[in-house]
């Protein structure tokens, strides 16, 4: 018995080296040499296992540049422009709450697909005025939704492993819809994204209550945005998740 | 002629465009308590240029000219219309024969009009049945493609005024500087600002996106309506309309500029011909130019306010409009 708690605790330290250093299969492999076979009690779900979820993601915003409004200036030599204010624009970082639903193809594998929806405000700075008007920080608020679908991998543990914590990447892409103000104008896009996370289980029963934190980027295509070409948001998030 | 027609002399008599009353302005003429919106409505319209030249330009480059800048016109893709030249004449251009002509004049009464537009219309529906053009030959013209010194270049002043012969009034896209015996023009996006660039320059060859918008909301094709869109609202001061505001509407997306005017009483005013998107609105007193040059002078522009931002971003949907945006001013 002492033993066995002793492999227990071997493995558990093991993991945490592992998920930092890439040796977790090695060790794994160590126990189960030592252990005998015996019924998955582990933390790793079955496969055909689901897993819902929802919580806050804080996504980042992005710096949409500057323009100015100019005129043609009346000259045969002076080719710059008479600028009559400037404008710089961006879209401030929102927190998103978002909800997931995942079928676990394998312990390891697992499909995931989700929702979030975001209000980041989008700021234009008003400054340089020809004619003196005091500057001024014009706003709108965004709504954003995104439908994404996803595939997670996890670095699941031996079957008797009695760790909480499994490490996971996942990637995927999804839609991105963006409304502005007044609901009056919709902006569709793709969204790739990829990261890394991972889920603390409370306890090791089929059905069972965790939690899961994840950060990753999220690359757009389309949406809102001045330019034709991808931009990149960072994106972070912790739910509570349910294990059935 | 069952119908009343009447002279309507171009610039000088420039009154209210009918509702809706848009971005830039569109020439109209008052009949009653109503005002109707001049435009052609028979395509080709029809035109003839006067066969005589003045020093440094022939009649034939003169007529090259207008054609160019007809042509101008004639490419927006959101608009609908066309026109046809007729031949050279030995009419002048003058009012009221029955046929559109373009030609010089010699107008030294008018020693600081370069070039001016005349109509003559049917009051029922602002139908234009003839339009009239004179290129004062009190000043010295070219046609060299890259502009000559010290002369105007005849086919940008002929795109402004060509903008009238279709209906559209003065735009205030512009900044100006004043200088003893008048104004000088410092900078302008669109070609229908009423002070034209100095001699030599040959920039208003080129329409704005503010004189596309214009010629696009009287002519506009059905794609124009269902791929723009438009913003209207108010602006007030201390609870009142202010009327002859100038309000521009920028995308910062595009760059582009586009302007309209406060033309009710309750300050109400709608910019169309707007690309969907984001918009900054700014208004300012229309005072870079002479009022005169943009309304009767029994409009009442009001100039006693503050150049102002609005502080709300402003989105202009597909084919639809966004409306109510109260902006309100602070007077000087």
């Amino acid at each position: 018995m002492s033993l066995a708690r002793g492999v227990a605790a071997t493995v558990r330290h093991a993991a945490c080296v592992g998920a930092l250093g890439g040796t977790l299969g090695m060790m794994a492999a160590d126990a189960q040499i030592r252990s005998p076979p015996q019924r998955p009690i582990g933390p790793t779900p079955r496969a055909g296992s689901w897993e819902i979820g929802g919580g806050p993601a804080f996504v980042g915003g992005y710096d949409l540049g500057s323009a100015s409004a100019d005129l043609s200036r009346n000259s045969t030599t002076d080719t710059n422009p008479f600028t009559l204010f400037v404008t710089d624009s961006n879209v401030t970082p929102a927190w998103s709450p978002f909800g997931r639903v995942a079928y676990y193809v394998s312990p390891k594998l697992a499909v995931e697909g989700g929702v979030r929806f975001g209000r980041p405000v989008y700021q234009i700075d008003l400054s340089g005025d020809a004619e003196s008007a005091p500057d001024v920080v014009a706003e709108e608020t965004l709504d954003q939704y995104l439908f994404d679908a996803s595939v997670v991998w996890h670095f699941s543990r031996p079957p008797a492993s009695r760790s909480r914590i499994v490490p996971f990447v996942y990637g995927g892409a999804g839609y991105l819809r963006e409304l502005h103000e007044a609901q009056e104008l919709v902006e569709t896009g793709i969204e790739y994204h990829a990261g890394a996370g991972i889920k603390y289980w409370f306890g090791n029963a089929p059905r069972r209550f965790g939690f899961r934190g994840d950060g990753g980027l999220s690359v757009r295509d389309g949406g809102f945005d001045f330019d034709e070409g991808l931009r990149i948001v960072p994106v972070a998030g912790v739910s509570l998740v349910f294990l059935f | 002629m069952t119908r009343r027609q009447r002279v309507v002399a171009a610039v000088a008599l420039i009154v209210l465009a009918g509702v809706p009353l848009s971005a830039y302005l569109k020439l109209g003429s008052r009949v009653g308590a109503r005002t109707v919106t001049l435009q052609w409505r028979d395509f080709p319209a029809r035109y003839f240029v006067t066969d005589a030249g003045v020093d440094g330009v022939s009649a034939q480059q003169f007529q090259t000219a207008i054609a160019r800048a007809f042509s101008t016109w004639e490419a927006v893709e959101t608009a609908n219309l066309s026109t046809e030249f007729a031949g050279f004449t030995a009419a002048t251009p003058r009012v009221g024969d029955s046929i559109s002509v373009l030609g010089f004049l010699g107008r030294s009464d008018q020693s600081r009009t370069l070039a001016a537009t005349s109509f003559f219309i049917d009051t029922v529906d602002g139908r234009i049945l003839e339009s009239d053009i004179y290129f004062n030959t009190t000043f010295g013209w070219s046609t060299s493609e890259s502009g000559t010194s010290g002369r105007f270049d005849l086919e940008s002043i002929a795109v402004h005024e060509i903008g009238h012969f279709f209906g559209l009034s003065h735009s205030a896209l512009g900044e100006t500087e004043l200088l003893s015996g008048g104004r000088r023009v410092i900078a302008a996006e669109s070609v229908m600002f009423p002070i034209a660039f100095s001699a030599g320059n040959t920039a208003d060859r080129t329409l704005k996106p503010d004189d596309i918008a214009g010629l696009s909301d009287i002519y506009g094709t059905s794609a124009f309506s269902r791929q723009f869109g438009s913003i209207s609202g108010r602006v007030t001061k201390n609870g009142t309309g202010v009327i002859g505001a100038h309000v521009i509407a920028f995308n910062p997306r595009t760059t582009r500029l586009v302007g309209g005017f406060t033309l009710t009483s309750d300050g109400g005013f709608v910019i169309a011909g707007l690309d969907p998107g984001p918009y900054v609105l700014r208004v300012e007193p229309l005072d870079d130019g002479d009022i005169e040059s943009f309304f009767d002078s029994s409009f009442g522009v009001d100039v006693d306010f503050n150049v102002k931002f609005h502080e709300r971003i402003v989105v202009v949907p597909r084919g639809g409009g966004t409306s109510n945006i109260q902006i309100r001013v602070t007077p000087k």
